[in-house]
């Protein structure tokens, strides 16, 4: 088991470094200086450049910027947004939290309304009702999540009246934990992996129905349950949540936009409109650690349910 | 033995799709007609557009008429809060993914078949470095890699659907790989080889005309609504197309101001033809794959 989980954590650590080289070489090949703004958002040039770049402490090459870039992060230092003055590290930390909770709140979402429907339809494939509620799924998940967004907020505003401004700080506030359970619900229902996920448990489910110890399992009046959870809902559960998690963030993006939730999301959206690169070189750093802790996940759940993974 | 018929892997794939359409289940094909209306809505809607034969002028601002409901006057779909015609500015939205989507449909197939192939049929350290790039694109959320593209570029609707090209080749790739394992399990490469044909008619005809043709357009069609979503979000948060140049996005977020006063109807109108259009893409995408690809057993 350590061999395979070292050799991911292996795998994490070459993929980080690829992301963010792919991620420098983007905005290295972008138009203008990206230091314009540390140099008086002038674009210098040869030697003047040189001095200018020598006198920051920025390294001449692109590729010597990356390595720096790397060895600071490496250190926990990410830099100075260009926005705010304020450093990166500080920022990513605090809206990092906000979205951590966001979007793993809203996966439990998911899978606790895509799961049953998904093991429902496999189990009762003929029946109408599985086809109605899988039908609901997919309509939900091919509305836009921002219109779906602010309906929500019309009605719970407007019409119930629940809470009257929408701040989005974590003031105090009248039903302060519902303006908070919102958009982890709407970001769990809407943000298209609803349907993906009970399409997946349903063909998992049925595949491990048809299996043939679940047949012998039957013919012998063992408790099915007890030997399938584990590969029928534990394995899909640790592969939906490690798959899905680059969605949920994409879809979080969105919703924090919507409901004003200041988050990575916000931060990357703010970053990209003001040519932010340290605080976008970060973002993406973070988004890409958070997706990898999922696999990693599921690489773990994956060699505890199947020994025999851990000698492959 | 006696009585062997050796089948090529002309005849195997030409009778099971012949087949696979015949025996298709009522949904299935309820799914297909759905979303092949759909499509057609969107052809026909996105060639009005080009043409300008529509209904209003997308400009013109009827003032005594802002916010109108369905069926009011000559404006079948009502108007906005300012008085535009919703059909024209909805028809005319098409423009702005129709284009923009096939170009990263394309690219989406052409690199996704090309590494799918490269991995499948190569093998060994070629496999190795499609599958180090599929975990790459997998590493990053697409929007993520997206607004990192804006805040390098500007934000321009065919960058943004080259970086949706690009990160959905990774899963096109794996399936033509997966289908070109299939086939070499079965000898079917092997024996074409000792046919003696060419390494390019075994993966141009054989391998993606044969045999991958129905998943890369099952692909082609989810792709599609794929773009629409990319490009709604995108305008939406307001890196895609602008006022007053309609999107289906734009107009969402110009409506929702109005929507949170009460009046839905100049949000929601798009926000329908967003469901009704990804919906039939996904239901397209969907029928097509138990028909073609045998997902569903009964």
């Amino acid at each position: 088991m350590a061999a395979v989980l070292s050799r991911e954590l292996a795998m994490t650590a070459l993929l980080l470094a690829g992301v963010t080289f792919v991620a420098f070489l983007i905005l290295f090949l972008a138009p203008g200086d990206p230091f314009a703004a540390l140099l008086g958002g002038r674009t210098l040039a040869g030697a003047e450049r040189d001095a200018a770049y020598a006198a920051l402490g920025i390294p001449r090459t692109w590729y010597g910027q990356y390595f720096a870039w790397i060895g600071n992060v490496v250190q926990g230092e990410f830099g100075i947004s260009l926005r705010t003055g304020q450093p990166v590290a500080r920022e990513l930390a605090t809206s990092g939290v906000r979205t951590l909770f966001l979007t793993l709140g809203s996966l439990a979402v998911t899978l606790a309304v895509a799961v049953p429907i998904g093991a429902y339809a496999a189990v009762r494939p003929a029946s109408g009702r599985a086809w109605a509620l899988t039908m609901s799924a997919y309509v939900v998940s091919a509305l836009p999540t921002f219109w779906l967004g602010y309906i929500a907020i019309y009605v719970f505003t407007r019409q119930l009246g629940l809470f009257p401004i929408l701040s989005g700080t974590g003031e105090a506030q009248e039903h302060a934990w519902l303006y908070a359970a919102l958009p982890v619900v709407l970001l769990g229902l809407g943000s298209g992996a609803l349907s993906e996920v009970v399409r997946y448990v349903r063909e998992e489910v049925s595949r491990v129905l048809a299996e043939e110890y679940v047949r012998t399992a039957r013919a012998k009046g063992a408790s099915l349950w007890r030997h399938v959870y584990k590969e029928g809902l534990l394995l899909p559960i640790a592969e939906i949540v490690a798959s899905k998690m680059p969605f949920v963030l994409s879809g979080a993006i969105i919703v924090e936009q919507v409901f004003n939730w200041p988050g990575l999301g916000r931060l990357a959206w703010q970053a990209a409109q003001d040519r932010d690169y340290p605080v976008i070189m970060a973002i993406t750093l973070a988004a890409a650690v958070v997706v990898r802790l999922g696999s990693f996940l599921h690489r773990t759940v994956y060699v505890a349910v199947n020994p025999r993974a851990s000698h492959e | 033995m006696p009585n062997v018929y050796v089948q090529t892997v002309d005849e195997v794939s030409e009778y099971s799709q012949l087949s696979a359409w015949r025996s298709a289940g009522r949904i299935d094909r309820l799914y297909v007609g759905y979303g092949a209306t759909v499509a057609g809505i969107v052809v026909l809607s996105y060639l009005l557009g080009a043409l300008k034969w529509l209904p209003h002028d997308p400009d013109a601002m009827d003032l005594g008429a802002m916010m109108a409901g369905p069926l009011t006057g000559s404006y079948l779909l009502g108007t906005d809060f300012l008085g535009r015609d919703l059909l024209t500015r909805l028809i005319l939205g098409i423009q702005a993914y129709f284009l923009p989507g096939l170009a990263a449909i394309s690219i989406a197939l052409a690199l996704g078949s090309l590494l799918g192939v490269a991995a499948g049929y190569r093998g060994g350290r070629t496999d190795a470095a499609v599958t180090y790039f599929t975990n790459l694109i997998d590493a990053l959320p697409r929007l993520v890699l997206m607004l990192l593209v804006i805040a390098a570029f500007k934000p321009q609707i065919y960058t943004i659907m080259v970086v949706l090209g690009i990160t959905t080749a990774p899963t096109i790739a794996t399936m033509v790989k997966g289908k070109i394992l299939m086939l070499k399990q079965r000898n079917f490469i092997e024996s074409a080889v000792a046919l003696g044909l060419s390494p390019p008619t075994i993966i141009f005809k054989h391998i993606l005309w044969h045999n991958c043709r129905a998943l890369l357009l099952i692909q082609a069609t989810i792709g599609m609504a794929e773009a629409v979503l990319i490009e709604t979000s995108l305008s939406y948060l307001g890196f895609g197309v602008q006022e007053p140049t309609p999107s289906w996005g734009n107009m969402i977020q110009a409506g929702a101001n109005y929507l949170l006063q009460g009046n839905l109807w100049s949000s929601t109108a798009p926000a329908l033809a967003i469901l009704l259009t990804v919906l039939g893409f996904h239901l397209l995408g969907d029928g097509l794959n138990n028909i073609f690809e045998g997902k569903r057993q009964r």
